[in-house]
């Protein structure tokens, strides 16, 4: 749960044994380690304020509080009480081997236990727990089992067990093993008589902290891995939101509001930082403002207000005035405005962003009882609140419907935001039923009736008391955070190499249940046969560097450049107005001009052109770009044309032309 | 536009400019006089005919030209500049003919409003009559759409005998039965409308995938858009003249702007500094090509009220693209509504983002007793949440109501029962904005009052409720007891002295970055600590400060 924080010690054998497998099969140790891995990594990514601390047993060195006169041996606090961060998940790859040494894995709890009273001490965890990851197979010692129970109960301390086996090995019914599937160890191999007294041990343990439910929180290793792939969901702590429903004058209750519902965002954002320091520092960002002449002449921001355009006028009103004239409402408010029948709010108007659940104050029953009523009612009567709604005095008030909400466990009203007259834009449609040509046939509305049995993902048993959803969307984790975490990972771990494909797992849960992709073939293809459908050519949208220089871009040539000359160029232009330098309004046609005319050096005239591009690109708007690319046209044309004349000269030529990469980057731009 | 000058004629005229001039400024509006006695048009051809305004953009002056000729003050004016002559609406006609062909943009729609109190103009003159049919027939040939707003006149006003022959008819149903709006009546030219006007135009047009091979075009247009008060344009001070921001990147250490190849992006995780390039950033987001993918279909109880995460879409077939779509989508359509259920999508909208999965939910199309559509068919496409978009809440455990209490709340409820219509509530917030916009642009003493259309009707509602209210309360509150006492008393103790300035000696900060634990100090001590170190942040946000003090101390 969001808001709450615990305190977590994973403790993990790397003693000899952990290191034996059979034939094939993956070591203990590996799977140990890979359990410990994805568990610190989801940690990392989901930036909570838990804290974990790292235990090795089994190691060759002892290192660890309770170690004197020969006990507690071979166990390591390897990293104490803290936040967890890529220097653990670094340690863990590179420092957590092998050992050759066992440890009681009883001692190692013992240490665990100590570390988390000794470390939480003066702050407040809302949980504590000890992972231990063990193939049970040192004896342990027994001596003081008793007096540990009491201890974790005293403490509140949870354990989780995470074996290479499982723990009900002959319980173990033919659904189970289908999932666990072939080879999953200790099922093929006999457990030796210390880890079956071992096991017993861990069983008692487990179920004198918990009668009921203790044994769930034995895991093997393969289940946990499998489980552990999915980087954990975003949680945030819900805010209450106070507030009275009014009801007229008279009547009001006392509510409390929680965003139930909204698109949640990835917690950070991408910094921008310097290409080859990786310094955010390195790079400034800054808007400046410029007049629209030719020199674009910058202007401080302190000397320029804001206006308003109105029609053809722009209206200066500055920031001052219109917090002055704004429009001004009394704050937080929650006001019901009428009642009307639920299906007159129709789902698509649905506005904002989220759905607020309005439930009564904990503490007050009086209130729950009032709300209860106006909750029932609604629902009884198909009907929603029509309110005014104002988060605060600061944000704009929304109209919108509450609706009843009535579940077996609890009762709340659903705040939804609804459109105001500006919002809503009502386009008209030709109708599709009205027109024979594109109505469809008995026989076509038949295979699309067959298409949507086929592909029916709530199944109906027969006794239809039982519905079965087989794709629930707010079950799947959103899919781009998932991906995002995974780069983020890959790129830290191994820096350097290219981003990896998607998981498997993932790509898998977009895609359409394989029952349905089955059931569906035939329907489709009748569908294919039934409903002809041609698609109408149309132009490549995307442009080549080829299309926008003419197909002759690649190779230059002579001849072509020759006769480009006499085209598109107007001695009038010429005469008319006298080009100095090249403008911002063509600067394409100056260009051309100034070349033409050889009044200026050819360098200064690409000089001229270069500064003005450059210009062009300062500004992030299409026009602009579109305008720098007949510069960079015109460029390239006049470039290709004072080579061929320098060749001619056989004097040697200067590069100028401009590189395509240049070309891709600009297009990348836009 | 042309307009017998009128007083209230003058006022629909005004009304109809500073409509215009918020719902869609770039259409280009005049106003033309006829049976003036002077005359003032392009190539002064027509006789008694006065191009006030000329085809144009419209703006607060104009409102003011308007504002002018009203009054006694403006009857004079009126008289003085224009006078009154002779009547001949063909000539006027023409006139606006003429204005119309001296655009050289590309008009997409041209519609020309008669305003008069006369049925009989030529007062019988069948030459003139003539004359002014045809010119009014050769208007409509161009594509122009006439229009008349006539006022009532003593007796009433007779269309039929003159003005049927000069208006437009409304079109006989088109082949797609595309519905033309009815002519707007004067009362609503005077209903002064402020909301921008949007055009019909696809969000984007993508395919609708039900399987290999079979793609469906579809469009997807926003029919329900949150509106914001316009962007303000920033103006240089000295001459009010609009200025252009540029926003670039550069090095700090020299000065150079750097090129989108010089730049990287980076996030820090658990202390450490990822990197990556701009277009690797991008791909991330990439799972496919923009496009919407059929998993299955749902019955419509499957889709949750609660299910809601953004405003919906709209999908219409694209013919255009692929031909066949709208017969397929037509048969899709019909059969999901008729046997109620959603099409169950996953959508990309757009090149390089993620997938969501939304339901496609059937909406035949329906026409009012004018055969005008109301409802247009098509699918409406709802966002559903992933897991990450639901939160866990803790809901309190409380006592239901009793029947009698909810009862007694169902009478409440049917006291104030109305008939909701989604385009019944403006906005405030706007409606205000652009009363101050146009009070500010017309010189006006003080802008035109907003009625606050979602401020509950406190006196009605309680006049309606009558004792209800306290019936209610007695069955629901125990004596003395004040739903809205406990939340005012918890605002005082709010209010609590300013704590002392927070700080934390050098060590424990150390200390704090070490363990990565900065995270527990409040926002108030991260910058007391970041002034202390004199470290330099640009954001208020707790991770930005926290990211800047541990590089700070790590160092």
């Amino acid at each position: 749960m969001a808001g709450t924080k615990s305190a977590l010690v994973l403790c993990m054998d790397v003693g000899f044994s952990m290191s034996n497998s059979a034939p094939g099969e993956e070591p203990p140790f590996e799977l140990a380690k890979k359990v410990i891995q994805k568990f610190v990594q989801r940690q990392v990514f989901a930036e909570n304020k838990d804290e974990l601390a790292l235990v090795l047993f089994g190691t060759d060195s002892t290192k660890n509080p309770l170690d004197r006169d020969g006990q507690y041996q071979n166990i390591t606090v390897h990293r104490h009480l803290m936040i967890p961060d890529f220097e653990l998940l670094e340690e863990i790859e590179n420092q957590v081997h092998p050992e050759s040494q066992q440890a009681d894995w009883m001692d190692a709890l013992v240490v665990c236990m100590d570390l988390l009273q000794t470390e939480t001490k003066g702050k407040k965890f809302d949980r504590l727990n000890v992972a231990l990851l063990t193939d049970l197979s040192t004896q342990a010692n027994q001596d003081h089992l008793d007096v540990i129970i009491e201890n974790l109960k005293q403490a509140g301390i949870t354990l989780q067990f995470f074996l290479p086996f499982p723990a009900e090995d002959d319980e173990e019914g033919g659904g189970d093993s289908d999932r666990r599937g072939p080879g999953h160890p200790g099922t093929g191999k006999g457990l030796s008589r210390e880890q079956k007294e071992s096991l017993d041990l861990v069983k008692h343990v487990m179920l004198s902290l918990d009668e009921e439910d203790g044994l769930d929180q034995v895991y093997t290793f393969r289940d946990a891995i499998e489980q552990l792939c999915m980087f954990k969901r975003i949680e945030r702590r819900p805010m209450a939101w106070p507030c009275q429903l009014t009801i007229g004058s008279c009547l009001s209750i006392r509510i409390v509001g929680y965003k139930a519902v909204t698109e949640e965002r990835l917690k950070k954002m991408w910094v921008t930082v310097d290409a080859q320091s990786n310094q955010k520092e390195d790079v400034k960002r800054e808007t400046v403002y410029c007049l629209d002449d030719d020199n674009e002449t910058e202007v401080k921001k302190d000397d320029t207000i804001q206006g308003f355009r109105y029609g053809s006028d722009i209206v200066p009103f500055s920031k001052v005035d219109q917090d002055q004239m704004k429009y001004k409402h009394d704050g937080k408010c929650f006001a019901v405005l009428g009642f009307t029948k639920q299906n007159l709010v129709r789902r698509h108007q649905f506005m904002g962003s989220q759905v607020v659940k309005m439930f009564a104050p904990k503490d007050d029953e009086h209130a729950g009882v009032a709300l209860s009523a106006l909750i029932r009612a609604l629902d009884e009567l198909q009907m929603v609140a029509i309110v005014r709604y104002a988060y605060d005095r600061r944000s704009n008030p929304q109209v919108g419907a509450a609706f009843p909400c009535v579940k077996q466990d609890y009762e709340c009203l659903m705040y939804v935001q609804l459109p105001f007259m500006e919002d809503l834009r009502q386009f008209t449609f030709p109708s599709l039923e009205n027109n024979k040509k594109l109505s469809p046939s008995d026989t076509q509305l038949s295979a699309v009736d067959s298409l949507i049995d086929s592909m029916m993902l709530v199944q109906k048993d027969d006794d239809d008391a039982d519905q079965k959803d087989i794709f629930k969307v707010h079950h799947i984790p959103n899919p781009a955070f998932q991906r995002h975490f995974q780069c983020l990972h890959h790129r830290a771990v191994n820096p350097g190499t290219p981003l990896p494909p998607m998981e498997p797992w993932l790509k898998a849960a977009l895609e359409r249940p394989d029952v349905i992709s089955e059931r569906c073939q035939a329907p489709l293809e009748e569908i294919k046969r039934k409903f002809p459908l041609i698609e109408v050519e149309k132009k490549k949208k995307l442009k080549t560097s080829a299309q926008i220089f003419g197909k002759d871009a690649e190779e230059p040539d002579a001849k072509k450049a020759k006769g480009d000359e006499e085209e598109d160029y107007n001695l009038a232009d010429i005469a008319e107005g006298s080009v100095t330098s090249v403008g911002s309004v063509d600067p394409a046609r100056d260009f051309r001009t100034l070349i033409k005319l050889k009044s200026l050096p050819f360098g200064e005239v690409c000089q001229q052109l270069t500064h003005r591009i450059e210009q062009l690109l300062s500004n992030k708007n299409t026009h602009y770009y579109m305008k720098s690319i007949t510069c960079i046209q015109a460029f390239r044309e006049q470039s290709v044309k004072f080579l061929v004349v320098e060749e001619k000269k056989e004097e040697a030529a200067v590069p100028s032309a401009e590189d395509t990469g240049d070309v891709d980057d600009l297009l990348d731009m836009m | 536009m042309k307009s017998k000058r009128k007083e209230s004629n003058l006022e629909v005229v005004r009304s109809v400019y500073t409509s215009k001039i918020i719902s869609s400024h770039r259409d280009l509006v005049a106003l033309v006089f006829y049976g003036t006695e002077q005359s003032k048009n392009p190539r002064n051809s027509f006789k008694y005919v006065y191009v006030y305004h000329d085809l144009d953009e419209p703006g607060a002056k104009r409102v003011q030209e308007v504002d002018a000729l009203r009054g006694e003050k403006g009857a004079r004016l009126a008289a003085e500049t224009m006078g009154s002559g002779e009547t001949s609406l063909g000539d006027a006609l023409w006139c606006c003919a003429n204005l119309y062909s001296d655009i050289k943009l590309r008009l997409s729609h041209k519609r020309l409003m008669i305003f008069t109190c006369r049925d009989e103009p030529h007062r019988g003159d069948s030459a003139k009559d003539r004359q002014a049919r045809t010119k009014a027939s050769d208007l409509k040939e161009t594509g122009v759409i006439i229009d008349l707003m006539h006022l009532m006149k003593p007796g009433g006003f007779d269309v039929a005998p003159f003005f049927r022959d000069i208006v437009s008819q409304p079109e006989d149903e088109s082949e797609l039965g595309l519905h033309l709006e009815p002519c707007d009546k004067l009362e609503d030219l005077q209903k002064r409308v402020r909301a921008k006007e949007q055009k019909k135009r696809a969000m984007a047009r993508l395919n609708l995938c039900l399987g290999e091979g079979i793609n469906v075009a579809v469009g997807i247009y926003a029919t329900a858009v949150t509106a914001r008060k316009p962007a303000a344009i920033r103006l240089y001070r000295e001459t009010n003249e609009p200025v252009r921001s540029k926003t670039r990147t550069f090095h700090m250490q020299t000065g150079s702007l750097l090129l989108p190849s010089e730049i990287k992006k980076a996030q820090t995780y658990g202390k450490k500094q990822i990197v990556m390039e701009r277009d690797e950033v991008d791909s991330i987001k990439k799972f496919q090509d923009p496009g919407l993918y059929l998993i299955g279909f749902k019955p419509m109880e499957k889709l949750k009220t609660h299910h809601h995460i953004r405003p919906a879409v709209f999908l219409y077939p694209e013919e255009g693209e692929v031909k066949g779509s709208a017969c397929l989508f037509s048969a899709l359509l019909m059969k999901c509504s008729e046997r109620n259920v959603f099409a169950l999508c996953r959508c990309v909208s757009r090149r390089n983002y993620p997938p969501r999965f939304v339901a496609l939910v059937p909406q035949r199309e329906e026409v009012d007793e004018g055969k005008v559509q109301f409802t247009p068919p098509g699918f409406n496409v709802i966002y559903l949440p992933y897991a990450d978009d639901l939160r866990t809440l803790d809901p309190p455990q409380c006592p239901s109501a009793s029947q009698i209490q909810v009862d007694k709340m169902k009478e409440i409820v049917s006291k104030l029962r109305f008939k909701y219509r989604s385009e019944a509530f403006e906005n405030p917030v706007i409606q205000q904005h652009y009363r101050n916009l146009e009070a500010l642009a017309l010189d006006m003493m003080a802008p035109e009052d907003t009625e606050d259309l979602i401020m509950p009707k406190v006196d009605q509602i309680n006049h309606r409720l009558g004792p209800l209210a306290e019936e209610f309360k007695d069955l629901v509150y125990p004596a003395g007891y004040n739903p809205e006492s406990k939340s005012v008393a918890k605002r005082k103790t709010g209010v609590a002295e300013k704590k002392p300035k927070a700080e934390v000696p050098e060590d424990e900060l150390r200390a704090h970055v070490q363990n990565g634990t900065l995270g527990k100090l409040t926002v108030p001590v991260l910058k007391e600590a970041c002034k202390q170190f004199g470290v330099r942040t640009t954001g208020t946000k707790k991770q930005e400060l926290i990211d800047a003090l541990t590089t700070r101390l790590a160092a």
